[in-house]
């Protein structure tokens, strides 16, 4: 039965499936930390093959300052609000994760070339609501909630800022925080009026870089939370303990009846699932576990460093990255108690698998991650957060990072590294630069929600 | 109000005039020093700089482990000088500020303030 509305994003996953291809990608590019004075940005890169600029950045929208750090993003709108015809997929939320600036940026009035819509700064956000370190956006119906990973001051917890359509501050969008400890990710899965966040640690602490020290001093997560959704608090803490250290990106079904979602502990290099039991209780267990590999110059083996996880539109694999080892991985989680290792690539990383792909030497290994609608094209950046890349892969600073493409075998599984794509952010204009996320016009894989 | 010198040892030995109430990345933007910045609340470590010689008030910085502090880093964005200094700013000063923690672990005392072990006394 066709829908009437008109509204953004598709009625359903399988709608979404078959959305024409993606021909622009937005990729957030930083400076900060780089040693070059000059603001991050947002770039726009082709991605149709049949343009002579495939594969480039054909327009750079730089933000007002320097410093903001821009790491993650999300739409004014998506899939939530497909029934409401006075709603458009038409600006990015940009945030700063140093600054706490939020950069609305216009991507709908001409695609390729975005322009600066808005910026809430800092100062105000921290003003009207003490809070700081804004990381995911998630729109909500046709409002906004972002993740806010400190107090005005840096501290953990931070709570969830909300957003009217128009862009202005409402407040704060929780009731309560709880116990939580810290906050990092979340995704709602409103059919279960359930809410799901995991855990980093206060930007006091990350914001640095990485002392090894502090996670066995508990400045690092390692529970899961589940929200009641409507009355906006926590009703249930998952330990998830040394299985489940620095649990980060959290990923429910796409599919809206489902209560079934994943999160990866980053450190623990471990993929962990959730459902709802037939009693109606939430469980958790863990289905992946990526062993340590040893290194001649380490004097312990190297954890993988599970940075990012995503699912396809119809929830049948998983994928993850091991932002140290270097590989990106594909599961069959048809039985999501038993994903099936079906794919893996290599680039960058610290086991040396794969130094240089399509002739650019890739440094820091693969991190952030989005795949089309459709499940076949995987685009794949390597920096991670400036002050861990400078930790990890100094050579970052000079060689900048790199976006590469994966082809996703979506009927047997598999996947293979494009050739022909490639985009070198070491050639950028201004110097070196380092990119990080990236989202579609049309919307994406971690984007759309159904209600 | 006395105003005290701060000498850049990286910028070919600039020296400028700052009044010692306001924060040393404040005065040094407000004449013009290009320097990196990001949270402005002493919390990350992107506008963090050598102190060579002289003293600063840090107090309300939160990012700086101790081996960090004992290697001269100061936070611009709330260090306010308490003597002429001499820095040395900006990426690179920033050689010692950055290691990979699994190669090179910190001792307990080299945690961050609130968590570091107290320095054993040498006898």
């Amino acid at each position: 039965m066709a829908k009437a509305c008109c509204g953004p994003g598709y009625a359903s996953p399988a709608e979404a499936m078959q959305a024409p291809r993606e021909k622009l990608l937005y990729t957030i590019a930083i400076y900060t930390g780089t040693g070059i004075q000059k603001p991050d940005y947002l770039c726009t890169i082709d991605a149709d093959p049949e343009s002579p600029t495939y594969s480039q950045v054909i327009s750079r929208l730089e933000m007002p300052g320097i410093g903001d750090e821009l790491h993650h993003m999300g739409w004014n709108a998506c899939s939530s609000c497909h029934d409401d015809e006075n709603m458009e997929r038409k600006y990015l939320i940009v945030p700063g994760v140093r600054s706490t600036n939020l950069h609305i940026v216009d991507c709908g009035t001409d695609p390729r070339n975005p322009t600066l819509f808005k910026v809430i700064e800092g100062s105000e956000i921290k003003a009207t609501t003490n809070l700081s370190a804004p990381h995911t956006v998630h729109c909500l119906g046709s409002e906004i909630i972002i993740s806010m990973l400190g107090d005005a001051q840096g501290n953990a917890p931070g709570g969830y800022l909300h957003l009217d359509k128009e862009f202005n501050i409402i407040g704060r969008w929780e009731n309560s925080m709880g116990e939580i400890k810290f906050g990092y990710d979340f995704w709602y899965q409103p059919r279960h009026n359930v809410m799901v966040s995991s855990e980093w640690a206060a930007p006091n602490t990350f914001m640095p870089g990485f002392d090894l020290e502090e996670v066995g001093h508990l400045k690092y997560g390692r529970e899961l939370h589940f929200w009641d959704f409507e009355k906006k608090e926590p009703r249930q803490t998952m330990y998830l303990g040394e299985d489940g250290l620095i649990p980060l990106e959290v990923r429910f079904h796409h599919n809206p009846d489902s209560s079934h979602g994943f999160v990866g502990a980053a450190l623990s290099a471990n993929i962990i699932h959730w459902w709802k039991d037939t009693a109606g209780e939430w469980q958790w267990e863990k289905i992946v576990d990526v062993d340590n590999e040893p290194h001649p110059d380490w004097p312990i083996p190297i954890p993988g460093v599970i940075s990012v996880i995503l699912l396809s539109m119809d929830d049948r694999f998983l994928y993850l990255c091991n932002w140290l080892h270097g590989d990106i991985r594909q599961y069959d989680i048809s039985d999501p108690h038993k994903p099936v290792l079906t794919g893996q690539v290599w680039m960058g990383g610290l086991l040396g698998k794969a130094p240089e792909v399509n002739g650019v030497k890739v440094t820091g290994g693969p991190q952030m991650i989005q795949l089309s609608l459709d499940g076949k094209r995987l685009f794949v950046t390597t920096s991670l957060f400036s002050t861990w890349d400078n930790q990890f892969y100094p050579e970052i600073r000079t060689n900048g990072g790199c976006m590469l493409m994966v082809n996703c075998d979506t009927e047997n599984g598999g996947m293979e590294i494009d050739p022909d794509f490639v985009v070198d952010f070491g050639k950028e204009p201004n110097g070196p630069s380092r990119c990080h996320e990236t989202r579609y016009p049309g919307g994406d894989c971690t984007s759309d929600i159904w209600i | 109000m006395t105003k005290v010198t701060v000498t850049l040892a990286n910028r070919q030995g600039q020296t400028f005039e700052v009044d010692p109430r306001k924060t040393l990345l404040a005065s040094l933007s407000e004449q013009g020093v290009d320097l990196p910045y990001g949270c402005k609340y002493g919390g990350c470590i992107t506008c963090a700089a050598r102190l060579m010689s002289g003293s600063v008030n840090q107090s309300a910085q939160v990012a700086l482990n101790n081996r960090q502090i004992n290697d001269g880093y100061i936070i611009l964005c709330v260090a306010r000088p308490l003597s002429d200094c001499c820095l040395e700013i900006g990426v690179d000063s920033h050689g010692k500020l950055y290691r990979n923690p699994f190669l090179d672990p910190l001792a307990d005392h080299e945690l961050k303030a609130d968590i570091a072990a107290p320095m054993k006394e040498n006898t």
